[in-house]
């Protein structure tokens, strides 16, 4: 096994007393695509700003393989500057002629051609998410954490951007924790899926990415069974798992 | 509204945009109509209120002696001069004490107590220290438009979304492209509020001040004319603050303009 990009051991974190993480552990190996789902409140997005050292663990460790690690967060709300244009939100509104361009490169990568101009209140939804993910893409991140990409799109649309996703991830061989509460999503895309549940992972199975239509019906079904679960099936799930 | 612009789609559209523009003036024009007939018709004592055309003879009277001009440039320098000195020291007090906790903690709590004395009331005290030269009444708006900045531009810098911040933090800038990028545009929005009620608070100050104690300038003029009963000129010298209010007015809504386009774009409300 190489070595993991990132390694979660025994993770806690506590908001007063409030326990949103209990004693979690995973990792994420290069080019792997990992997919945490799970009900709201279950402790996906403190697991995920963990991990970008937004917020430090109240117990646990958490390794990189390389100090410099280039991460890279697309937040659940987005988080555009309302104030600048599409390009600027992307390049940051730097002067560099060579960021512009490689910035005007990235949108059109996400379909955004044709809007550099335009500013994040007149973009529709979806833009706005491609445009925040084209944020994220800029500074070719080896690690991409994506909390809920896909929330706001309509099915086709959100059909076409997973597999672009995908393709970007794989081209760039980029290592990926996805954060959805759609299972199917989750099954489609991940190489691994972890169910998290009440601050603990309970349940982790193979994803079946780039697997028939079947298989990743199988696989969410699978997952959406363990979420469903009362608490202690679900850990029994994870024994038998 | 919606129905009226979907029957009469077409055409009646520039006389819609030119009648919204017409119709603010219209209670203006009116009252100024009433008042010039009241005065041609001897309703009331033209001593005591003057017709709105001997207000405007008198103004172009002022005009030509040269009295006029030089009172108003010497207001206008005073304003200029108090509110770029006080808008500066607000606003570099504003940023220091928004983007650091020392500074917040060794001056708000002083700027606060002062914050709450009427400035208007340091007049007598201004007086007894430096007189009624030009340095005084500077200084009068100086402290007058420098708390509304203050506050205006500390309060904007410390409700900038923590939220855009942080994101700004993880994607990698620089404390001074956080500060360019994110905290500055995010905190524009609020000191400019506090640019546009300073302009007012920059004429009260210095109209008053000039009042009180000046040999020239607007007030001045209007306060002299008082003694002479010269009703015109007092008029005059209202009307005159009516317009400069107006025109700052304009100003701080062109600089919003030019600075908060990304606010009037798309459908998100901008209130
Ligand atoms: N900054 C915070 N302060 C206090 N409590 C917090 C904070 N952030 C998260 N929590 C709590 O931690 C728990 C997990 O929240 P988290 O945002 O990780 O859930 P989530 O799985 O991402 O949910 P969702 O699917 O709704 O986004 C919740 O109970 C939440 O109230
Ligand atoms: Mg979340």
């Amino acid at each position: 096994m190489t070595k993991a990009v990132v390694k979660l051991s025994h993770i806690y974190k506590q908001y007063g007393d409030n326990h949103a993480l209990r004693d979690v552990s995973f990792d994420l190996q290069p080019g792997e695509f990992v997919a945490l789902v799970g009900m709201s409140g279950g402790g996906k997005s403190t697991l995920l700003r963990l991990i970008a050292q937004l917020e430090q663990p109240t117990a646990g460790t958490i390794e990189y393989a390389d100090a410099n690690l280039v991460t890279r967060v697309m937040f659940q709300d987005g988080r555009l500057l309302p104030w600048m244009t599409t390009l600027n939100n992307v390049s940051f509104a730097a002067h560099d002629a060579k960021v512009q361009a490689r910035a005007k490169k990235t949108l059109t990568a996400v379909g955004l051609a044709g809007f550099e101009e335009t500013y994040p209140t007149e973009l529709s939804g979806g833009q706005k998410q491609r445009l925040a993910l084209a944020r994220a893409l800029m500074a070719d991140p080896e690690l991409l954490l994506l909390d809920e990409p896909l929330g706001a799109l309509d099915a086709l649309t959100r059909r076409n951007m997973q597999s672009f996703i995908t393709k970007i991830c794989d081209a760039s061989h980029l290592t990926t924790l996805l954060i959805t509460h759609d299972v199917d999503e989750a099954a489609r895309m991940a190489n691994r899926v972890i169910v998290v549940k009440n601050g603990r992972a309970v349940f982790e199975t193979p994803g079946a990415k780039g697997e028939s239509p079947e298989r990743v019906a199988r696989v969410a079904d699978e997952v959406l069974k363990v979420i469903l679960a009362p608490d202690d099936q679900a850990k029994e799930g994870e024994r038998l798992g | 509204m919606d129905q009226t612009s979907e029957s009469s789609a077409g055409k009646p559209r520039s006389f819609h945009v030119n009648w919204h523009n017409l119709l603010p003036w219209l209670i203006p024009v009116i009252l100024i109509l009433i008042w010039q007939l009241a005065a041609t018709a001897g309703w009331v004592n033209s001593k005591l209120l003057p017709s709105p055309l001997a207000v405007v003879q008198d103004g172009v009277r002022l005009w030509q002696t040269g009295e006029l001009p030089k009172n108003i440039s010497i207001s206008l320098y005073r304003a200029t001069t108090g509110f770029v000195i006080g808008g500066l020291a607000g606003f570099v007090l504003g940023l220091a004490n928004g983007l650091s906790k020392i500074s917040w903690l060794l001056f708000d709590s002083t700027i606060q107590m002062l914050r709450n004395i009427p400035h208007l009331s340091l007049i007598p005290l201004v007086i007894i220290l430096l007189g009624i030269g030009e340095t005084a009444k500077i200084s009068l708006v100086t402290i007058g438009v420098m708390f509304p900045i203050y506050i205006n531009t500390f309060h904007g810098i410390s409700s900038v979304d923590p939220n855009l911040i942080e994101m700004g933090k993880s994607y990698g800038l620089t404390k001074r492209q956080l500060f360019t990028k994110i905290i500055f545009p995010g905190a524009l929005p609020t000191i400019l509020v506090g640019v546009r009620y300073a302009l007012g608070v920059m004429w009260t100050t210095l109209i008053v001040a000039e009042t009180i104690s000046s040999n020239s300038g607007i007030g001045y003029m209007a306060s002299n004319a008082q003694e002479f009963m010269d009703m015109e000129t007092v008029l005059l010298c209202i009307v005159i603050y009516a317009l400069l209010g107006k025109v700052s007015d304009l100003i701080a809504k062109a600089l919003e303009d030019l600075c908060l386009d990304w606010q009037t774009k798309g459908g998100a409300a901008n209130d």
